[in-house]
């Protein structure tokens, strides 16, 4: 059952238009990464989601609440970590959990808000001013406040933005730990490697959807696979021999390696092998090459600017 | 409006606004400076130039329809008579105390959110707008409205030392208690309300506490037409001035609900 639903939502600001005919469905547990440049729509999308602000056209459900309409039911249920941090910081790290924690019907406000402190790794600072913390400490601190009063469905706007590679790992780390307790989260991002190493699905957008799979399918859809096969010394005797072979597409050198695209991957590399060697050819390694995630959006981007993009084939 | 929810802003707009010393000095010597200098004025002008003053028409007029709701002045010499009728205005003059202190805080408790990013966040919990409303313009008007009546009373320790018991007896009337027990209560509300609902609308403390000193203004204007004789501010016409102010504060939060559009807040800060 899908926990978040959005059907054609669209947000413009006057002629702007910042988010456009989004379609979208996040299934209970499940952690969808929302990857897009600056000024992609992410964060207009996270706060329509959120119901801050209202779609001009198109709806969205969270948790089976309408985000124009059922705004303080769907507050209750959800977690919402905002772009800025955002903190009283002439409080402590305590109090502000508190206040925040104060309008949700959570029984024992402060016993969570310690709870919470010391899953983040806070309680040393618990009674320091916000001021006076790192943008790590504040952004766990944002984190625990998002979690106060134990929501099933997350919002994160760009969780590691800004933070040193430690502190964004430490953040990565507990996203995963609260993903395996089975919450549905949004996480927005445009750290790529990221989103492939938290995400179950991938949304890419840059106003409008791109594509949205996991990672892996993205790749099999936008790239044939390739063999990388590394010599001692490529030549074109071994290339042409291996562009005989039927069900090879493209063969060419790249320096020490021969790059194959071929058809049926797992069951011709064998035979591909062999014929290579019976060329002559002395292999050293075979691997495949790597698409990162940034190669997929790279490339549906390219698409999109064509007027091609992966999801208008489908 | 749920109550919890306005008691947990309460409580943290006093735990950070009030966390500061120089906050809590100004909160406290404002009024002690306002009440102080009319006083002082008062004891001046009566010493000073009191037998000037009272050969104005103006004052004679004042004094006259003064004499109408307080019959007792009759029997006081004539300095007496004037004594009475500039510490009649103080209990008016009160009225400055809450609006100065709204028009200093309760013009950054909006914008000061906006500044640190934390109204987003809050935007997101379940919180009301007229929650959110409500509780910080009481968090401004409760302590506004102790600091008032301290000073209510240190302005009748005031009128009993720089003039006498029997002044005391006529300043102190069922006007001095609607005034200082309703009107004021009312006046602080609205000036924390308008005060609160200009925060919510510009982005820059200045200009907020510009627009926000228009608030004053009503409260200037009671109090010269009031010294000046044009207008004799009975009790009635106290408890109907009070009245409708409360009825605007119920208008006013309204209203400011309305205007408080969470969404152009959150989109067009920047």
């Amino acid at each position: 059952m899908a926990v978040i639903e959005t059907s054609g939502l669209s947000r413009s600001f006057g002629n702007t238009v910042a988010v456009e005919d989004l379609n979208l469905k996040i299934e209970q547990g499940e952690v969808l990464g929302f990857l897009g440049p600056n000024g992609a729509g992410k964060t207009t999308t996270i706060r329509m989601l959120a119901g801050i602000i209202a779609p001009t056209r198109g709806q969205a459900t969270v948790a089976g609440f309408r985000t124009d309409r059922d705004v303080e039911q769907l507050h209750q249920v959800i977690g919402l970590l905002t772009e800025v941090p955002g903190f009283y910081h002439r409080l402590s790290a305590k109090r502000n959990l508190e206040f925040f924690g104060g309008f949700y019907s959570v029984r024992d406000v402060p016993a969570q808000a310690d709870r919470y402190l010391r899953l983040m790794g806070l309680w040393e600072r618990r009674h320091d001013k916000v001021s006076t913390f790192s943008k790590g400490m504040r952004q766990r601190l944002a984190l625990a406040r998002a979690l106060l009063h134990e929501p099933q469905i997350l919002l994160l706007d760009e969780p590691t933005a800004g933070l040193d590679p430690e502190a964004a790992k430490d953040v990565r780390e507990f996203i995963r730990s609260l993903s395996q307790q089975g919450r549905t989260i949004f996480l927005s991002t445009h750290n790529l490697a990221e989103a492939e190493a938290i995400c179950h699905r991938v949304a890419l957008v840059r106003r409008q959807m791109l594509a949205v799979d996991s990672p892996e399918n993205l790749r099999r859809r936008l790239f044939q696979r390739q063999m990388v096969v590394k010599m001692d010394s490529v030549n074109e005797s071994i290339v042409a021999a291996v562009k005989k072979l039927d069900y090879v597409r493209t063969a060419y050198i790249d320096g020490a390696r021969l790059i194959i695209e071929l058809s049926d991957f797992e069951k011709n590399r064998p035979n591909l092998i062999e014929r290579i060697v019976l060329a002559g050819g002395r292999i050293q390694e075979v691997s495949e090459t790597e698409h990162t995630m940034e190669d997929i959006y790279l490339t549906l981007v390219h698409e999109e600017a064509k007027g091609t993009s992966a999801d208008k084939k489908d | 409006m749920k109550r919890r929810h306005i008691i947990n802003i309460i409580k943290k707009e006093w735990a950070d606004t009030l966390s500061t010393w120089n906050t809590r000095l100004l909160i406290s010597l404002l009024p002690l400076l306002i009440v102080g200098e009319a006083l002082l004025i008062i004891y001046l002008v009566v010493r000073f130039a009191g037998e000037a003053i009272l050969m104005s028409a103006v004052v004679q007029s004042a004094l006259e329809k003064l004499e109408v709701i307080s019959p007792a002045m009759a029997s006081l010499p004539a300095t007496e008579k004037l004594q009475v009728l500039l510490f009649s205005q103080i209990h008016i003059y009160l009225l400055l105390i809450p609006t100065m202190i709204a028009i200093t805080f309760a013009t950054f408790s909006i914008i000061e959110e906006k500044q640190s990013g934390s109204l987003e966040p809050l935007l997101a919990t379940p919180v009301r707008t007229d929650e959110l409303f409500m509780g910080k313009a009481l968090a401004g008007s409760i302590p506004a409205l102790i600091v008032t009546w301290v000073c209510a009373g240190l302005s009748l320790l005031g009128v009993f030392y720089l003039g006498s018991a029997r002044i005391l007896d006529i300043v102190v009337t069922s006007s001095w208690f609607i005034s200082v027990f309703v009107l004021v209560p009312a006046v602080t509300l609205l000036s924390f309300l308008l005060g609160v609902i200009v925060s919510s609308r510009v982005n820059d403390p200045r200009n907020a506490q510009t627009i926000s000193l228009l608030i004053i203004l009503p409260v200037f204007a009671l109090i010269a037409v009031q010294i000046i004789g044009v207008l004799v501010l009975t009790p009635w016409l106290f408890l109907v001035i009070a009245l409708v102010v409360g009825v605007i504060d119920v208008v006013v939060l309204r209203t400011g609900v309305r205007l408080f559009q969470r969404e152009s807040i959150i989109v067009q800060w920047r």
